[in-house]
């Protein structure tokens, strides 16, 4: 019912959230209260958030994820102050460092200097506090020889560089991040992580928004998903990111049933040999039927997908369809996939690349075997690859290699000594 | 999932799917309204907390202001010495008004310089919630920063405009009267006035900016409807009193000649009724900025 202080710092617990956009932004406020009074009703409401509930220990990484206009932005502006909500109630423990549409807190018309002083006042801190962490703040956006040069001279990667840089070093007890690595270059983008794990390990907590899934494993245990405003899943990345997944790939593969695309996927099996269920290591079978109505030579493709349309991997095989029925078979010899679920996605594309099927995802694909292995916190994985190794090992006291036997999966551990 | 068929594009296809599924017609339960806390404590006390960032914001508006610009801060007094130069030609030879004894240009600067300080503030300030958008929505802070620092670099102009002043007194081989330290009272009014005015009218102009296309033409009648050119005596007397209630500034320019120029007390009566009008406005425009605020960052 009100924003309180009263939270142990560091936590967010956010109970019945609501909050509602004007329905038409078209018209002023006033306008549109006037006419509500005129005609005695209601105002009509678009609620981008309904009910949420968020509880967030201090030092705990949290990711939200949804589909575009889900409600993440907003839950995010929400917790951070920005707006108020409609209904429900915040606790809010501690200063709270935001980076929300990073570029637009710094002014072009002020030196590098002059926004981070700037910028981090306004944030809540001394000057002096500020001074303090000024090297690393300009070190951190490499802007060592430009940070006396007015923003509006700086490339998009710069401005983005100092934004993010000022927020992440001014020691939040709340720091909450919305799509801040989209803009920079690769390695930004992996420093930038590597900023928020040392974050994280100072025992801020963190709240991430991002459609990066694989920025959002690499920093989080915890992920949201968001869904039109209510909060779908809440849980373990993997599980939430999971699921996420099957229902982004389920929607879009209802959605294919609906084309009248001149090539047609019928039916799909996916088998190990002797009908047995699609394994690690083993070969794995397609067999697909295409109607077409059209006859002639297409590429067809096929990918595995973990995430919607980034495949892992595709095949592509020049084939000529008839009209009618098409059985097709391809073999993929050692599939390199831990266990999971995945999708199979097919695509025909004719001579000059016209499209005949467009790329979508056709069934799903279950795979059994060894369970991957996540990478260390803040390294982005990009896909899931099953990997063969064997790891000798020797210590310093020891004069011969010890040889551990693997399972067959890339993170086997070395032989404690 | 009857939506469907209804769908063409691709693009459209999603996003309609998902909306398909769910209705917008819940409410929240009554009992979790948010509510935010308006007690003068507590908002007093969030704006104390947040005076470095009125301060900081100042000087990010008045470094801004003029960048690339070559004079740079002498533009500040451009605004009151051209002002005055027109006003001596039109009142002071064309018009030939009453001044009791005291030169024209003194007169009529003594009248700009707050007139200028009030206008500059609502200016500005009026729509600086608008015009900072970009910081209005990643901060939290109380949102009537913005308008205090708009006064505050009214402020700032003003103190500038004090140069163009002593030059007048050294041309006219006049010192400023004892009473000058009395001059507090009418500035301390006028500073309530301003600051009430300007919180009022920031935070109308985020929910109807038509306000902000009429305000210079409001600024400018106002200019030649307060005694800034003239006396105040101009007024007939029993009308008078009515009208400082109406208008603060005159009789904060009316005391300020008084005490600075002619060496008199302010004219209290005037001077009161122009404070209880800066109280009312003050009050009255904080709290009216205060409950507006909830929705300043979803409107601007």
């Amino acid at each position: 019912m009100s924003r309180s202080q009263a939270a142990l710092p560091g936590s967010v617990s956010a109970t019945h959230i609501w909050k509602r956009y004007r329905p038409d932004s078209r018209r002023s406020v006033v306008q549109e209260t006037l006419s509500a009074i005129r005609r005695r009703q209601r105002r009509r409401a678009r609620w981008v958030l309904r009910d949420v509930e968020l509880e967030v220990q201090p030092g705990e990484a949290v990711a939200l994820i949804g589909l575009n206009g889900s409600g993440k932005s907003t839950l995010l502006k929400v917790l951070a102050g920005v707006t108020h909500p409609n209904a429900g109630q915040l606790d809010i423990g501690g200063r709270i460092g935001a980076l929300i549409e990073v570029r637009s807190g710094i002014h072009p018309d002020l030196s590098g200097r002059e926004n981070a002083l700037f910028y981090g006042t306004v944030l809540g801190l001394s000057r002096r506090q500020v001074m303090d962490r000024f090297d690393d703040i300009v070190d951190f956006a490499e802007l060592s020889g430009a940070i006396d040069r007015q923003v509006k001279f700086y490339s998009s990667g710069m401005q983005m560089r100092l934004g993010f840089s000022i927020a992440a070093f001014l020691e939040p007890d709340i720091l909450l991040v919305d799509e801040a690595l989209a803009v920079g270059d690769v390695g930004f983008q992996q420093r930038c992580l590597e900023r928020m794990k040392d974050v994280l390990n100072q025992g801020t907590t963190l709240i991430f928004v991002s459609h990066d899934m694989a920025a959002v494993e690499a920093m989080c245990q915890r992920t949201v998903w968001l869904d039109d405003g209510v909060i779908r899943s809440d849980g373990p990345t993997a599980d939430t990111l999971g699921r996420y997944r099957v229902g982004l790939e389920e929607k879009a593969a209802l959605l294919a049933r609906l084309l009248d695309d001149p090539v047609r996927m019928t039916q799909l099996s996916a088998t190990s040999i002797d009908e047995a269920l699609p394994e690690t290591g083993r070969p794995l079978l397609l067999g697909l039927t295409l109607a077409s109505e059209m006859s002639g030579p297409v590429d067809l493709c096929v990918g595995v997908s973990e995430g919607p349309a980034t495949p892992i991997f595709t095949l592509t095989r020049s084939v000529d369809l008839r009209v009618g029925e098409n059985d097709l078979r391809c073999t993929i010899e050692n599939l390199p996939l831990p266990k999971g679920r995945y999708y199979v996605w097919l695509g025909a594309f004719g001579p000059g690349g016209s499209t005949q099927m467009p790329w979508h995802p056709a069934a799903p694909l279950d795979v059994e075997g060894p369970p991957r292995h996540p990478p260390p916190r803040g390294v982005m994985q990009l896909s899931p690859v099953h990997v063969t190794a064997r790891w000798d090992a020797r210590g310093s006291e020891s004069t011969s290699f010890q040889r551990e036997p693997t399972d067959g999966t890339a993170a086997a551990l070395l032989s404690p000594r | 999932m009857t939506d469907l068929e209804r769908v063409v594009t691709p693009g459209a296809r999603l996003r309609t799917l998902i909306t398909a599924e769910v209705s917008h017609n819940e409410q929240p339960a009554d009992e979790w309204a948010y509510q935010r806390s308006l007690r003068p404590s507590r908002v007093l006390g969030d704006l104390w907390r947040a005076r470095q960032i009125v301060r900081t914001i100042t000087e990010r508006n008045l470094r801004v202001r003029y960048k690339q610009s070559v004079l740079g801060f002498a533009w500040a007094l451009l605004t009151p010495v051209g002002l005055l130069i027109v006003l001596t030609f039109v009142f002071g030879r064309v018009a030939g008004v009453d001044t009791g004894g005291i030169p024209y240009p003194l007169f009529a600067y003594i009248g700009l310089l707050p007139w200028a300080f009030f206008a500059a503030a609502l200016n500005t300030g009026g729509s600086s919630i608008v015009s900072d958008k970009a910081l209005l929505n990643k901060s939290q802070f109380p949102r009537e920063v913005f308008p205090l620092s708009a006064v505050a670099v009214a402020g700032v102009d003003a103190g500038m405009a004090l140069v163009p002043l002593v030059i007048l007194f050294l041309v006219e081989q006049q010192a400023p009267a004892v009473t000058t330290a009395l001059a507090i009272v009418p500035l301390l009014v006028l500073i309530a006035f301003t600051t009430g005015m300007t919180l009022a009218l920031a935070s109308i102009i985020v929910y109807l900016r038509d306000v902000r296309v009429v305000l210079p033409l409001l600024l400018q009648i106002g200019l030649f409807a307060t005694p800034v050119a003239y006396g105040l005596e101009l007024f007939p007397g029993w009308a008078r009193l009515a009208y400082c209630f109406l208008n603060p500034v005159a009789p904060v320019i009316d005391s300020f000649r008084r005490t600075v120029l002619l060496g008199q007390a302010p004219q209290w009566d005037y001077l009161g009724a122009g404070a209880v009008t800066a109280a009312v406005v003050l009050v009255g425009g904080y709290a009216l900025f205060k409950r507006l605020e909830g929705g300043m960052a979803d409107v601007a």
